[in-house]
């Protein structure tokens, strides 16, 4: 399929980088959080990170379920951090704050990859 | 900001004992107090500040109001003086910490800067009056350059116009003990050599920076009485502890208490020296004038991670409160807080002596006493006996095959501890899951069996609370009217781990004395003629230099004598200096920051108190626990400050000098502030907005 002029666009750029940036920190969660498992820790950090890098690949194939994945990932953190940590602020802060920056980031590629999607459809 | 305070409170009500916590067997509480003079003998007229804790008890409580909830937010910088005489660049970024409290007496301020220059102000407006400068080279510094403060005295049957009849006395970083005319500033030439005595006499062997006062001397009845540092974590032979006292009109020695020597009190004569490598006390101690005690908080020798060497004379002594007759220098009595202390737990606050309000209403003489690991003991001053419960629990043993711990460890039950509460994976911190999942890898790694976890060097350890407390120097305030204690603690834990011997002597770990040997007590030390040196480092992630445990790093407590429940409980510190990277945040967010420097109560209800990394001074509510003002020091303010009256005028002074284990900005400020009035001096440029 040959490249649409806007496909090479700023969004194209930006979703390929967002998309390297998902899959990288998934993968360093995955991977510590298997370290973490071998040691007797939590299995949070494992699952969530391979959540991750799967909707970080996705988001790099320009894939909208890419997004749908995170958010589902997302959320699983949300009640798992809820049922870790309750309501103190403190410690909800790293459970939650980057992954809501980077969910809030990723709505933000949902228009450009409707369309594309539906470019791809109609092919 | 107040769910986490609250969640605090519970933490520390968590704490509180489940079963039933054993009375001491016969409360000596109950017994009315008549046959001794309250606490606040000796109190000085209400304007003044004439001991370090403000007066003999070190209650760091002012009866002052001038300065009060309805018009603390008028508080403005109204002088500044700087001490000058400032060391190079590489001296006050690794060492300068100068922890100083000034006294007032009369209309004079005195003080000394971290060197120990010795300087009189007009406590009116801050100008210098005189100077003295002892000489003490750079060289001498221990771990840190500090010298907390000055005492006063003013000998008893000497003519008024005599010289030296008030005097100044302070101890050295090179260890000699300095006498001055508080009216002039010349050296007592009846006092030791030309107003000098020296310390080192029969220490033996030593090098600069092994021996240092860093702690104003305790002078009851008509005697000085002095400890020092020792470096800590260098070697098994490092010089003794003594504890001694001199005369303070002579400074003649009465006697030495040197534990190793028992029945001795002289000094040792021929080729004999005071006894090595025995515990030490460098903070300050507390003089009983009613009683003639002088109440000592030791620390343990010089190899504190390990105690496979301690020698039996040593071990009732180690991280005890020992009670001191000034008399004649014999143990009156011991209250030991950590049996056989292999975490650096030793006693760095300061008892604070009250009228202890038992539940009949009766009084008792009473020290309080806060620990490094978040314990507050309450003892009758004539016994030594707790007047609240305290509890033996177990505690876990050594894995190492040359050392045997303690099975149980005292533990304050009957009444409230600083928050504590042990640590679980979960509450592995960081900024985003990635460094929090470090974090609890570190964790799930390390040996950690709660409080009192065994040092190991197989793997890590980790130490909570750490050893700069819960609560260190700065030590506790009491309002005595309203029987209201406060006192600020760190919440933090250390990552540590014991380094056998052919692993140090491959890195090449060696002692003070030795070429490559430094003063250097932090980070990594080589305890040298034991098995193992020692890593010793506070749990934060090495790359952003977040620390592992969630916030607050640092608090403020108020307690109830007479309930013993907590008032309210409150982080210390905001986060506008401090972030991740070392990169200061500017955010206002009370975070509750690490803390060193006690607070100070008043009878305008309110608590001053600056300790925390944000280099702010403030003032807090005792009632509520709100901060109700609040100013930007130019440096860090690592140092209780201290309030007084002039000329029917309230100060407040604090030395600005920042603390190099704080990472604060180093400094030589000493800054008053007041209610602004109509011909004040002009500020000086560094205290203009």
């Amino acid at each position: 399929m040959p490249a649409s002029p806007h496909a090479q666009g700023f969004t194209y750029w930006a979703l390929k980088i967002f998309a390297l940036i998902v899959a990288l920190f998934g993968l360093a969660l995955a991977a510590g959080g298997l370290w973490l498992i071998t040691l007797g820790g939590s299995w949070y950090y494992l699952l969530a990170g391979a959540g991750m890098l799967a909707s970080g690949v996705l988001l790099f194939l320009q894939r909208l379920s890419g997004v749908w994945l995170y958010w589902l990932v997302f959320t699983g953190t949300l009640v798992w951090a809820l049922w870790e940590v309750g309501l103190d602020p403190w410690a909800l802060l790293p459970r939650v704050l980057a992954l809501a920056v980077i969910a809030l980031l990723s709505l933000a590629f949902v228009p450009w990859l409707r369309r594309h999607n539906a470019r791809e459809v109609h092919a | 900001m107040k769910r986490i305070a609250t969640c605090l409170s519970l933490l520390t009500f968590a704490w509180l004992p489940l079963g039933h916590a054993q009375q001491p067997a016969a409360d000596p509480g109950l017994e009315p107090s008549t046959t001794l003079a309250p606490a606040t003998t000796g109190k000085p007229p209400a304007g003044d500040w004439t001991a370090y804790g403000r007066d003999k008890a070190a209650t760091r409580y002012s009866p002052l109001d001038l300065i009060n909830r309805d018009n603390v937010a008028e508080l403005k910088p109204v002088w500044g003086y700087r001490t000058g005489n400032l060391p190079e660049q590489a001296v006050l970024d690794k060492k300068w910490a100068p922890e100083t409290t000034p006294l007032k007496v009369g209309d004079n301020l005195y003080l000394c800067d971290a060197l120990n220059v010795l300087v009189s102000l007009d406590a009116g407006t801050g100008r210098e009056r005189w100077r003295y400068d002892p000489k003490v080279s750079t060289d001498h510094i221990p771990y840190s350059a500090t010298c907390r403060g000055v005492s006063y005295y003013e000998v008893p049957d000497a003519p008024s116009d005599a010289a030296c009849k008030r005097r100044i006395i302070e101890g050295t970083l090179d260890a000699e003990l300095v006498a001055v005319d508080a009216d002039t500033g010349q050296p007592c030439a009846d006092f030791g050599d030309g107003g000098h005595v020296d310390l080192m006499e029969g220490m033996g062997d030593s090098v600069p920076g092994y021996v240092a006062v860093t702690s104003p001397p305790a002078i009851v009845r008509g005697v000085a009485v002095v400890g020092h540092q020792v470096l800590d974590g260098q070697k098994e032979d490092a010089p003794s502890g003594v504890i001694r006292g001199y005369d303070a009109v002579t400074g003649e020695l009465a006697w030495a208490w040197d534990m190793g020597r028992p029945g001795k009190t002289g000094l040792p004569e021929g080729d004999e020296v005071y006894t090595r490598g025995t515990p030490n006390a460098w903070t300050s101690f507390t003089g009983d004038d009613a009683l003639g005690l002088v109440y000592v908080p030791m620390g343990n020798s010089a190899v504190d991670y390990w105690s496979g060497n301690r020698r039996e004379f040593e071990k009732p002594y180690s991280t005890a409160l020992v009670a001191l007759d000034v008399t004649s220098g014999e143990v009156r009595w011991v209250f030991q807080t950590v049996h056989n202390d292999v975490w650096d737990y030793d006693l760095g606050s300061q008892g604070t002596l009250v009228d202890f309000p038992a539940q009949d209403g009766r009084t008792s003489p009473a020290l309080i006493l806060p620990t490094k690991q978040g314990d507050i003991f309450v003892l009758d001053r004539r016994t030594g006996e707790p007047l609240t419960a305290v509890e033996e629990r177990p505690v876990p043993a050594s894995s190492l095959p040359d050392e045997t711990l303690s099975q149980t460890q005292p533990v304050s039950t009957g009444m409230p501890s600083m928050p504590r509460a042990e640590l679980t994976e979960a509450d592995a911190w960081g900024v985003t899951p990635l460094d929090q999942l470090w974090c609890r890898i570190q964790f799930k790694r390390a040996n950690y069996q709660g409080m009192y976890t065994p040092p190991s060097a197989d793997q890590a350890f980790i130490q909570w609370p750490s050893y700069n407390g819960g609560n260190d120097w700065g030590g506790a305030a009491v309002d005595t009217a309203r029987n209201i204690l406060v006192l600020n603690y760190n919440h933090i834990a250390m990552h540590d781990q014991l380094i056998p011997r052919e692993e140090a002597d491959k890195r090449g770990m060696v002692p003070l004395g030795v070429p490559g040997g430094t003063t250097s007590s932090g980070g990594s030390v080589p305890q040298s003629g034991s098995p193992y040196a020692v890593s010793i480092q506070a749990w934060r992630n090495s790359f952003t230099g977040v620390p592992c445990t969630e916030p607050p790093f640092g608090g403020i407590m108020a307690i109830d004598l007479q309930t013993r429940k907590v008032l309210w409980n409150e982080p210390l510190g905001t986060a506008r200096r401090n972030g991740p990277f070392g990169i200061a945040s500017h955010l206002p967010v009370t975070i509750g920051t690490p803390n060193n420097g006690g607070p100070v109560v008043t009878a305008g209800g309110l608590i001053f108190i600056a300790a925390a990394t944000d280099n702010l001074i403030r003032a807090i509510d005792i009632n509520t626990g709100e901060v109700v003002w609040e100013d930007a020091l130019p440096a860090g303010g690592q140092a209780t400050p201290m309030t007084y009256e002039v000329d029917g005028r309230q100060f407040l002074v604090i030395v600005a000098g920042g603390h190099h284990f704080m990472e604060t900005p180093p400094g030589d400020y000493v800054i008053a502030y007041s209610l602004p009035a109509k011909g004040d001096p002009k500020l000086p440029d560094f205290l203009k907005d």
